[in-house]
């Protein structure tokens, strides 16, 4: 429904549902060799080339965003983490933006690489020794993260201005680039990513419980966590290729997918799908529609999780140990 | 009948020899208790059974098999539960979910038919079914104590391996505890169990043994002033020996002269 509703709205004024329904009426009926006559070539290229490909990448990013963040929180058994605070997101936007600036690999597979490099680095840094703390580990993702926004910073300063531009604009976090080229490139990471961490869900409740726990009834938790690990790199390094940074949203929906659905990470995984790919879109809608111009993404992820986010905590609290 | 048996165990945290060329036996379908100091390698013993801790020295063998042997996620004759010290989650998971992973290695993906009836079959035998939507973060140590016996009891274990089970506990909980770890002896599994409560040890184990010295002495065959003695040695305190029926317990001996 948000899906249908994100597709009449846009900045070149909202399209009737009645419109919309008779052109994917007559757009269904000519792709069964139909005539129908289509009243407005502009509508359809709006609706074809801009905004279902913007509505699909959205809900994509959204709900990887999403995912990736409850996989997070589950293997690293802390509620506050996110792709962004274990130095994912940092690590593939230097890595996209340094095959922006020299195309040596392409843009998915350097953000890959290097979101890959940074939740490493992150993992060894707090786990010194036997065990590492929730604290350090947040720590160290903080920092490795800041060292890969300080190397993108210096990537910015060292290229031209056309390249800079482009750079800015999509660490910004920009939806509105998006194309059907872009959905082709995001589709397969992410619908495989996703696809196995739904596929491997039941077992993120036991590895949240901890690796001892997991050995004692005889699963072994080192290739699952490798697994899940890799796929929720994966990804977010290619939501954050296609649409730039959008930070704290995999921190948020997590935390909204539990408290409406409950701590299991069997029904939470769904959730997070659900909730992220269509909280993504109706945020993507207001940033598009409320002002003449557009404001960039990650104001409003701020702007509307905040409130609700507040008012889901203070409704039904949930009781965190320790 | 042995069911396991370690010969010369030896085992090194870093450079600490915890375990030097240790020996023991366990019988099947027996409840054995090992009393020691803290520190005294009972915990890293316990690893090593397990699974949990595979660089030791030694032989341990399970049914014949050789430890390492022994892998996860495979049907082996043997089914280990182990119940570690400590445990604590971030997560408010409900009873039920927790028990559920205890489900984990019978397969791959969602939980199957079979493995919610063991789970409600499990947590009606510890009366436990009516907590089973409640918060774990919000259950009483005891309530989590008992949790967790239910999350081993699902994995239909053979050997349960128990660290300090009534650690924490009420006298309530304790009871109720070890009453029930009875009761499974009764049913056929082999039940080894550290605990820092000798009386409780003398109440409810079939054998004891003390870790002491690196190396694990069986109490079984000794006589009460030879136990007496033993344990006076192991905590370093004097011990007053106290009838109880045909059983002796035993308390700290409180010598007034020393104010």
């Amino acid at each position: 429904m948000v899906l249908l509703f994100s597709l009449a709205l846009g900045s070149t004024g909202f399209v009737s549902i009645t419109d919309l329904l008779y052109h994917m009426y007559a757009r269904c009926a000519s792709a069964f060799g139909l005539e129908i006559s289509v009243s407005d070539r502009n509508l359809e290229t709006i609706l074809w080339q801009v905004r279902l490909p913007r509505i699909l990448l959205t809900f994509m990013v959204g709900a990887a965003l999403a995912v990736a963040g409850g996989v997070l929180q589950a293997v690293f058994r802390n509620p506050i983490v996110d792709p962004f605070s274990l130095g994912i997101s940092s690590g593939s936007a230097f890595g996209a933006a340094l095959s922006m600036l020299i195309s040596l690999i392409p843009l998915n597979l350097s953000a890959f690489l290097f979101g890959v490099v940074a939740v490493v680095i992150t993992y060894f840094v707090s786990y010194t020794g036997s065990r590492g703390s929730l604290v350090t580990m947040v720590l160290a993702g903080m920092i490795i993260s800041g060292v890969f926004t300080a190397f993108l910073t210096v990537l910015q300063y060292l290229s031209d201005p056309y390249k800079l531009q482009s750079i800015v604009q999509w660490t910004m976090g920009n939806l509105h680039t998006a194309s059907w080229a872009k959905v082709r490139t995001a589709v397969l990471p992410i619908l495989l990513g996703i696809a196995v961490i739904l596929a491997l869900r039941w077992k993120l409740d036991l590895l949240s419980l901890g690796e001892q726990e997991a050995i004692a009834v005889g699963v072994d938790p080192k290739i699952i966590k490798l697994v899940m690990i890799g796929a929720a790199t994966m990804i977010t390094a290619s939501s954050v290729a296609a649409v730039g940074m959008i930070s704290l949203f995999g921190l948020i929906v997590p935390h909204i997918s539990r408290m409406l659905v409950g701590p299991s990470n069997a029904q939470g995984t769904w959730a997070n799908i659900l909730i992220g790919g269509t909280f993504l879109l109706l945020i993507d809608d207001f940033s598009r529609t409320l002002l003449p111009f557009e404001i960039p993404v990650g104001v409003f992820t701020m702007m509307l999780g905040t409130p609700l986010f507040i008012y889901l905590m203070r409704k039904n609290a949930i009781n965190w140990s320790a | 009948m042995k069911l396991i048996t370690i010969e010369k165990l030896s085992f090194c945290y870093g450079k600490l020899q915890i375990l030097k060329e240790l020996d023991a036996t366990f019988m099947r379908g027996e409840f054995s208790v090992i009393l020691g100091r803290n520190g005294s390698g009972k915990s890293s013993l316990f690893q090593i059974l397990a699974g949990v801790q595979k660089d030791y020295h030694g032989c341990v063998k399970i049914n014949g098999i050789e430890r390492r042997a022994i892998k996860r996620q495979r049907a082996s004759d043997v089914r280990i539960g182990f119940m570690s010290q400590f445990h604590q989650t971030t997560f408010p998971f409900s009873v039920f979910d927790v028990v559920m992973t205890g489900r984990a290695s019978f397969t791959h993906f969602a939980p199957r038919a079979e493995d919610r009836q063991r789970v409600e079959t499990v947590l009606k035998q510890f009366n436990l079914w009516v907590y089973k939507d409640r918060p774990y973060t919000q259950l009483s140590g005891g309530e989590r104590q008992l949790v967790l016996l239910c999350r081993v009891m699902v994995q239909d274990p053979d050997i349960i391996l128990l660290d300090e089970p009534t650690n924490h506990l009420d006298l309530h909980y304790q009871v109720k505890v070890l009453e029930n770890l009875q009761r499974l002896t009764s049913e056929g599994k082999t039940i080894i169990c550290i605990m820092h409560d000798p009386n409780l040890a003398f109440l409810y184990g079939e054998r004891l043994f003390l870790m002491q010295n690196q190396q694990l002495r069986s109490l079984s065959q000794l006589s009460v002033l030879e136990i007496h003695q033993s344990l006076e040695e192991a905590y370093q305190v004097p011990l007053a020996s106290v009838k109880h029926g045909d059983r002796n317990l035993i308390i700290p001996r409180i010598t007034s002269n020393d104010f």
